[in-house]
């Protein structure tokens, strides 16, 4: 399942999925940047039907803390 | 991708709050368009600065079309929160003081820059922290911006090169719960969520499309399940769907608004598949009918394919494939069209008819800067035109048709009624023009206070009607020696009638009457004004190096079966 969560987050940030990781963030994705942060907030809320908080968002370092917002929302990520 | 593209355009967006993702969308509606668009997004909040400074990438970027969008928030600052922090007085103070901000930043943009602006105007907030007093409050929160809204559309109602967004509208149309979305406001300060970002890039294509000219000018009508509801030729003439209830009365609305588009100047024609005289009984005689035989500039009723039809109605009507719009419930004829044609934008009809209405009012393929006295009136040219060919028919020659139309050619100055067509002429004829050379209406007003140009139309009437301001010109005096025709044109409507002669005559006339020896023009050569090729040697003029010049010691014979006026 974390498949579908590096999927999305490869056609945000417009890079291949193999170089995503549980510490991929702004540092190590250069084209992530606020606003591209805001469109995958935008996506995964679509596609995984959630709402994050603003603290979840502002909170969210890297794909792990993504992770871990999404599974406090019950959605649980299978590797 | 195969490089089709038809237009080329600089797109400049300056904004008051994040519009990321505008530009991309840009790109791909414009392309489905054939239009190829370059674009420039202005900082973050910058467009004070880019517009003031003439020094600015914005101006480096050099715009065809800049799009200014503010809002509301961002105009009022702290005062959206608490505007009746001050009194009315004051609030009525503060909204002028920002209308002259606005204003300023206008004509600054228009004194650097040949740009169109196109500004938006600002949202109404449905909301106002007095609740329901709102309503009673003296020039109150809402008050405050609907006014500045009517100050700006005075102010550029006037102003050519600057037109309006009707951001207001949009929010409304879409509903302001649905374009704001406060977590993406917090997060990033954007105020038109993303999810109507497409929608606004569709409305603001729209003046794309109008400025470049590419507007439709002709939908072309299926009838069966298209005008009516069934099939003529089989339900018949009493049972087909039309009429003051459901389903019936959808057809009725549909065809209501097409008389609405009518009205504004955007020509109608039938194609379709039928008996001829099934079809007629329903268009001439049903109760319920809006659309007589009258609005149809064209019909083909016929078993012919459509394609063909459609070819023949382009022939006929004289307009170029890419201005016409088809519509039809089927979708095998649908896709034949767009296989066969795709110059014509096909129309996805769903089967549904309550939507027809909303589909042509999403579209913006109508959309032009101004409409004129022709447009408005040219459903009823191209009626009397019908009769003007079945006439020609009548006359044994053509000599003798000319003769009998009893042609008047009123010659006009270039002032403010008819530079708005003049202008229209420029950008839109290329058949019978000599040198195809496009101005701006802002060009044309520039020259029309130039000394040293002689800028003129020719209004054409006939023993049918009046066919509306149908020729122009532009003469450069290059001194008292010798005059420059720059530009002569005539639209397709009246050509074949010698109307070119009589307004050559009225230009030769006005040079001999301040001594000028000679006339000197250029033909410039194009794929589509074949039809003016002989025209400069039929008059008289002779080839001299890459021109034709005329000497005006000679005479020069004007058609005698048309009457010249001068206004």
């Amino acid at each position: 399942m974390s498949e579908k969560l590096y999927g999305i987050i490869a056609k945000v940030m417009d890079i291949p999925i193999n170089e995503i990781n549980d510490n991929s963030s702004p540092e190590t994705i250069p084209s992530w940047d606020s606003f591209n942060s805001y469109i995958l907030l935008d996506e995964l809320e679509t596609e995984f039907k959630t709402e994050f908080t603003i603290d979840e968002v502002t909170e969210t370092k890297n794909v792990s803390d993504i992770k871990k917002h999404l599974k406090n929302h019950g959605i649980i990520l299978y590797d | 991708m195969e490089n089709n593209f038809e237009k080329s355009t600089r797109i400049a967006i300056l904004s008051s709050f994040t519009l990321n993702g505008i530009e991309e969308i840009f790109k791909v509606k414009c392309a489905e368009k054939k239009i190829n668009c370059v674009t420039y997004l202005g900082g973050y909040n910058q467009y004070n600065q880019e517009i003031l400074n003439s020094e600015s990438k914005l101006y480096q970027f050099n715009p065809d079309i800049a799009f200014l969008i503010l809002d509301t928030r961002s105009l009022l600052g702290d005062l959206w929160y608490s505007p009746y922090s001050l009194d009315a007085k004051q609030r009525k103070e503060f909204i002028e003081k920002k209308f002259e901000e606005i204003k300023n930043l206008i004509q600054t943009f228009m004194s650097i820059s040949k740009s169109k602006l196109i500004i938006s105007n600002f949202p109404i907030p449905t909301k106002s922290n007095y609740g329901i007093f709102e309503t009673k409050s003296k020039f109150g929160f809402q008050k405050m911006i609907a006014t500045l809204n009517e100050y700006l559309q005075d102010f550029i109602s006037n102003l050519d090169p600057v037109y309006l967004f009707d951001m207001n509208g949009f929010v409304t149309r879409h509903g302001e719960n649905n374009v704001f979305d406060p977590k993406q406001f917090l997060f990033g300060d954007i105020k038109i969520s993303l999810d109507f970002i497409p929608h606004l890039t569709n409305d603001l294509i729209g003046y794309v499309i109008a400025t470049l000219g590419l507007a439709k000018r002709c939908i072309v009508l299926d009838l069966d399940n298209t005008l009516w509801g069934g099939i003529v030729g089989e339900d018949g003439f009493d049972e087909i769907k039309l009429g003051s209830g459901p389903p019936g009365n959808a057809f009725v609305e549909f065809q209501k608004y097409l008389l609405g588009l009518y009205d504004r100047g955007i020509l109608l024609a039938i194609n379709s598949k039928n008996n001829p005289d099934d079809a007629l009984e329903v268009i001439e005689k049903h109760p319920d009918m809006i659309l007589r035989k009258k609005y149809f500039a064209c019909m083909k009723i016929n078993w012919n394919d459509k394609v063909s039809n459609m070819k023949e109605i382009s022939e006929e009507l004289n307009f170029g494939l890419e201005n016409f719009v088809f519509i039809d419930d089927d979708p095998i004829n649908r896709e034949f069209m767009k296989s066969s044609l795709p110059q014509v934008l096909t129309v996805d009809l769903t089967p549904d008819p309550s939507k027809h209405v909303k589909i042509l009012e999403e579209m913006n393929d109508f959309n032009v800067l101004k409409i004129t006295y022709e447009d408005s009136k040219r459903g009823l040219m191209y009626s009397q035109q019908k009769e003007r060919k079945d006439f020609e028919k009548l006359s044994s020659n053509l000599q003798d048709f000319l003769k009998n139309m009893e042609l008047k050619v009123t010659i006009k100055k270039a002032d403010n009624f008819t530079i708005p067509r003049i202008s229209q002429l420029i950008l839109k004829t290329n058949q019978f023009n000599l040198t195809t050379k496009r101005y701006s209406l802002e060009d044309i007003q520039k020259f029309s206070q130039d000394d040293n140009m002689l800028i003129g139309c020719a209004q054409v009437e006939d023993k049918f009607g009046d066919n509306g301001i149908a020729g122009a010109f532009i003469v450069q005096k290059n001194g008292t020696k010798e005059w420059i025709l720059d530009t002569f044109l005539l639209s397709c409507r009246v050509m074949g009638r010698e109307i070119e002669k009589s307004i050559l005559g009225y230009i030769v006339k006005t040079a001999k009457d301040s001594g000028v020896e000679k006339i000197k023009a250029n033909f410039i050569p194009t794929q589509k004004n074949k039809p003016i090729e002989n025209f400069l040697p039929d008059c008289g003029f002779k080839k001299q190096d890459n021109s034709w010049i005329i000497l005006l010691n000679e005479t020069f014979q004007i058609p005698d079966f048309i009457t010249v006026e001068e206004k």
